[in-house]
């Protein structure tokens, strides 16, 4: 009887545990959501930094979708869709191009530096 | 000959490309219309407690946030007074306000709305709202335009 009770308060004492490891690490998923979306009323700041009536309804918003079962990326897509990308910090895959233009250019111009110094020492 | 080309042609290339990008429209640009969320049409007014009937609106509309701690809410008010007055109907969401000093600011300030309905946030959210008071211009049951902050004469103009 008594291996019985221990045996229970173990398994009781592992499933809080498991539970509260869970929680914490939703939490600090969504933490780290809020981080990536920006505040749209306060300058530079995300979500996660503002305590405008905006950051916090949407911070609540949020995380009542995640609550149900939404995924962080299905929220995303919804929030861009609603506010646009302005919304979010981490740009798109439709901005490669705008990213990578400055080591293109940088490239192209090391190729012609190189062969007009090539051509020189020749 | 060939070699002088090179560079002029490449930051033509480059100027092209950039052009492109810049003249594109852009998804702001896109995103002006969009259809009104049907939690708008779901929940109940605060008053009849009653949904929401899009018959009764007529096309022409307006939806407008407001709450009883916003001060610019104050501002726009005489405004909302006048468009009820010339007979437009407005939508009128309270966004997460106490309700008591909803109440309160409503008996003191006067009722422009056609409907109200208390919001937690979730109408807020679907509609992309940034911040109160916010108005949003109905046609078809579609936002035409969007007035972020107090409303001007001039942004009613139309529909007086």
């Amino acid at each position: 009887m008594k291996i019985l009770k221990s045996i229970y308060k173990l398994i009781l004492l592992i499933s809080v545990i498991f539970l509260s490891t869970a929680a914490i690490s939703s939490e600090n998923q969504l933490n780290d959501y809020y981080k990536t979306i920006r505040c749209l009323v306060c300058d530079g700041q995300s979500i996660q930094e503002s305590d405008t009536e905006f950051a916090i309804n949407l911070k609540e918003q949020i995380k009542k979708k995640f609550d149900n079962g939404i995924t962080l990326k299905e929220i995303n897509k919804e929030l861009v869709s609603i506010y646009g990308e302005k919304i979010s910090f981490t740009p798109s895959k439709n901005h490669i191009f705008l990213w990578m233009c400055p080591v293109i250019i940088l490239i192209i111009f090391i190729f012609f530096i190189r062969r007009k110094y090539k051509y020189r020492s020749n | 000959m060939k070699k002088t080309l090179i560079f002029p042609l490449l930051g033509l290339i480059i100027l092209g490309v950039c052009a492109f990008f810049f003249l594109s429209p852009s998804q702001e640009k896109e995103k002006v219309e969009f259809s009104l969320p049907e939690i708008l049409f779901e929940t109940s007014g605060f008053y009849d407690q009653e949904i929401l009937n899009n018959k009764e609106l007529g096309d022409l509309f307006i939806v407008n946030f407001f709450a009883s701690w916003c001060k610019p809410c104050l501002a726009e008010h005489p405004l909302l007074m006048e468009l009820h007055a010339n007979g437009v109907k407005i939508v009128g969401i309270n966004f997460r306000d106490d309700e008591d000093n909803f109440v309160e600011w409503i008996n003191k300030h006067g009722n422009p709305f056609f409907h109200i309905i208390r919001d937690d946030g979730t109408i807020a959210y679907e509609m992309g709202l940034i911040g109160v008071p916010e108005t949003y211009f109905i046609n078809n049951l579609r936002v035409v335009k969007k007035i972020q902050g107090p409303l001007f004469y001039e942004d009613i103009e139309e529909y007086l």
